[in-house]
């Protein structure tokens, strides 16, 4: 039980309060569970900016292979900025690692959305992600995010290619996951975006807060 | 072994119990060896002490023996200023070992000591020597063992902006450390000795420790908890505690928060920075009695609103600049006669109208009309370049407006460390601002063309930037992904929030076409009106005062 990542969970935000945060001790713990994460496909932002804050305190503990683990899963999680945060922890020496620059490179075309090109470079870090566990689902997970918010209607060909030359099967699943239809003519109709995307008037609102502060003044 | 400040190692600790502060015990220290313990301060001649500064001290030395808080203020802040004024303009105040004649109990001693140094660090040029810094920071070990280690609440009570700004300089003197730490040049081989010598002084996790301890000897996250959340039905003073229930626990534990805030943004760490204030309400009531003190107001927005717009939350990083600038409009003039608070808020207010400059050139949104007005005016100009894609005018507006960063890391060897040691935890958090800024280079481009049309087939727009079809999908859902931001709702969490887009241009595309949605927006009034009947309350309360008196 208590090397799943649930049962870490617990025991993990444990060694994140207060100043136990800053315990080196708890770094052995604390990676354990990063790979773990990888492992089961779950994540905690908290914990592993924890290690990283470890790694800035203490330079000679740092350990590249967690530190791309952590980058890596800071990517699964977009569209959260997750991975500019950690960005912001690593010492730039360490940044110009080749493993860590093919991931700041990764995260580049991913967060420019130029996802034609991601698929060709996750098949040159393929020894990198092949120890996080649904990382290429996760990235098209972000993908479809993007779409849907983007597009009315899009070339079903064209979605394909986004999500990386998916089979038609494949394909079906994700527009199933994201209650997308297929259309006749080769488009798939996403949703109507017409109905949230409109030319908006905004008109005052006065909240019920602000008006009982002045009621109140009456009442004096 | 749970948290912090651990009373067992203060009694065991006898002689060195400053130490305590030190460092939380983690065995694994390559420094342990170094037991030098403080060092003696040099000796020096007397001095002879003004009259009429003695009689001042003598003064200010019983109001707080006697508690009374209103005119410990007035001496702290009128009087301790007009003395500098008129006395030590750009010398130190009196070594404290000239006054022994005056000074004649431990929480005094402190507390003069306190101001003391930080008047040497704010007026005396060149700024404190190694030493100086040094015997500071013991001084902050006595004051804090002094509060924490005893076993029972100290009785002494100070005004808020006191204890705020006792918070805020320690904070300032570590980063005045680090900084001065890391600076190769200019270090005599004395220096660099006495600096290994002395690896403890101002420690990152010394200071972690210290706000850390206040924080939970005050218990003020419960006790915020309790207040912000009136479904809880706790007695307020059974969940302070015996030590959380004194004024002065109480708000230093506060300060602390608002100190780490400060801290963990200085060393890049924005997640944690608001973290911390997850219980802080802001918009409570009950909480409201914390923010009476300014300067921790408008530090608390600043750091806020660095650290939103870092996570690429612009819309909350936007809401918490113009809050605090508008804040800052309405109550200026207050601070007209204390100079030195006057030019620290003007500094600061400028650093985050540049913060909201970059932000809005960034997510265009509407803002109150007035913090607008005024943003227009000062930085139109700014905000024009950046909008055209001028790299170097975001970098100086970086630099202009981020806090001062640090690193934790303390060299140990400063022969051949590198002249630009000290700039580096600066250019790390510039060069993920830059990245941020690169990847949204297009956008500007693509929104002043969205906002000429209602409907623009694509490829016209991908002619009018003179790039391929394929190219401007990837764009405009790069555009899209970008203007979505996580944004606070409700609760007092800082950190939570659910993704909206609140940017002035919103489209979608539809087969070849893109669909353009603007805002319009209607005149407000209520707000103003809101405003001007209290304003108007103000006044009839202040002149029914005038009358009862």
């Amino acid at each position: 039980m208590a090397d799943t990542a649930e049962g870490m969970r617990v025991q993990v935000s444990k060694l994140l309060k207060g100043i136990e945060r800053y315990n080196p001790e708890n770094l052995q713990t604390l990676e354990k569970y990063v790979n773990i994460q990888a492992e089961e496909n779950t994540y905690d932002l908290e914990a592993n900016l924890a290690v990283l804050k470890l790694y800035q305190f203490n330079p000679s503990n740092f350990s590249l292979p967690i530190c791309c683990t952590i980058l890596l899963k800071a990517l699964t999680n977009l569209p959260h900025s997750d991975f500019t945060l950690c960005k912001c922890l690593i010492h730039h020496d360490n940044m110009a690692d080749k493993s860590i620059e093919k991931i700041l490179y990764l995260s580049q075309l991913l967060e420019t959305c130029e996802f034609k090109q991601v698929w060709p470079e996750l098949e040159d870090v393929q020894d990198l992600i092949s120890s996080i566990t649904g990382f290429e689902d996760s990235i098209r997970k972000f993908v479809c995010h993007a779409v849907n918010i983007t597009f009315q209607t899009i070339p079903k060909r064209e979605l394909s290619e986004l999500l990386g030359s998916l089979s038609d099967a494949d394909l079906a699943k994700w527009i199933k996951k994201y209650n997308w239809s297929e259309q006749a003519d080769g488009y798939i109709s996403i949703g109507s975006q017409d109905d949230v995307i409109k030319t908006k008037n905004i008109t005052e609102k006065i909240t019920f807060e602000s008006v009982a502060t002045i009621m109140g003044l009456n009442q004096r | 072994m749970a948290t912090g400040w651990r009373e067992e190692e203060f009694v065991e600790s006898g002689l060195h119990h400053y130490d305590a502060y030190t460092y939380p015990t983690y065995p694994n220290l390559d420094y342990e060896v170094n037991e030098m313990g403080r060092p003696e301060p040099e000796y020096r001649p007397v001095h002879s002490v003004p009259a009429p500064v003695q009689n001042f001290l003598l003064y200010f030395q019983k109001v707080i023996k006697e508690q009374d808080v209103l005119k410990i203020q007035s001496a702290y802040i009128d009087g301790f200023s007009e003395f500098t004024e008129r006395f030590y303009q750009s010398t130190p105040w009196p070594d404290v070992r000239d006054l022994s004649n005056i000074v004649d109990n431990e929480i005094f001693d402190i507390l003069y000591k306190e101001l003391y140094f930080r008047h040497i660090y704010a007026k005396v040029t060149p700024g404190p020597t190694l030493e100086q810094r040094i015997e500071s920071y013991y001084n902050y070990c006595d004051l804090f063992n002094l509060m924490l280690g005893a076993d029972e609440p100290v009785s002494l009570e100070l005004p808020n902006q006191w204890l705020w700004d006792i918070i805020d300089e320690f904070i300032y003197q570590f980063q005045s450390f680090s900084q001065y730490r890391c600076k190769a040049k200019s270090k005599t081989a004395d220096e660099t000795e006495k600096l290994l010598q002395n690896q403890k002084v101002w420690n990152v996790h010394s200071v972690l420790n210290v706000l850390h301890s206040l924080v939970d000897k005050s218990n003020i996250n419960q006790q915020l908890e309790v207040m912000s959340k009136p479904e809880i039905c706790a007695d307020l003073d059974v969940v302070a505690g015996e030590f959380g229930r004194h004024t002065l626990y109480k708000m230093l534990g506060y300060f602390s928060l608002i100190g780490l805030l400060r801290l963990h943004s200085l060393l890049g760490d924005y997640y944690q920075a608001l973290k911390v204030l997850e219980n802080i309400d802001f918009n409570s009531k009950p909480q409201g009695t914390f923010i009476k003190v300014p300067s921790c107001q408008i530090t608390t927005f600043y750091y806020m609103a660095f650290a939103y717009m870092m996570m690429r939350r612009y819309q909350d990083a936007i809401r918490t600049l113009s809050n605090i600038l508008l804040y800052i409009q309405r109550t200026k003039q207050i601070f007209q006669n204390r100079q030195m608070l006057y030019d620290n808020i003007t500094k600061q207010s400028e650093q985050m109208s540049t913060l909201l400059a970059v932000c809005l050139t960034l997510h265009p949104m509407r803002i109150d009309e007035s913090v607008h007005s005024q943003l227009k005016e000062k930085y139109g100009e700014k905000m024009l370049k950046m909008q055209n894609g001028d790299q170097s005018e975001y970098e100086s507006c970086f630099a202009f407006a981020c806090p001062k960063f640090l690193s934790p890391v303390i060299p140990v060897n400063y022969e051949d460390m590198n002249l630009n040691y000290h700039k580096e935890p600066y250019q790390q958090q510039l060069s993920v601002f830059i990245d941020e800024i690169r990847q949204q280079q297009m956008l500007p481009t693509i929104r002043s063309y969205l906002k000429l049309y209602t409907t623009l087939p694509l490829s016209k727009l991908a002619n009018f930037m003179k790039i391929e079809d394929h190219e401007l999908k990837m764009q405009l859902m790069c555009f899209k992904h970008k203007m979505k931001n996580l944004v606070w709702v409700k609760g007092t969490n800082s950190l939570e929030g659910e993704f909206q887009t609140a940017s002035e241009i919103d489209f979608y595309i539809h087969e070849g076409m893109i669909h353009i949605a603007d805002t319009k927006v209607d005149r407000r009034y209520g707000n103003f009106f809101i405003r001007q009947i209290h304003k108007f309350d103000e006044v009839i309360v202040f002149i029914t005062k005038l009358f009862s008196d």
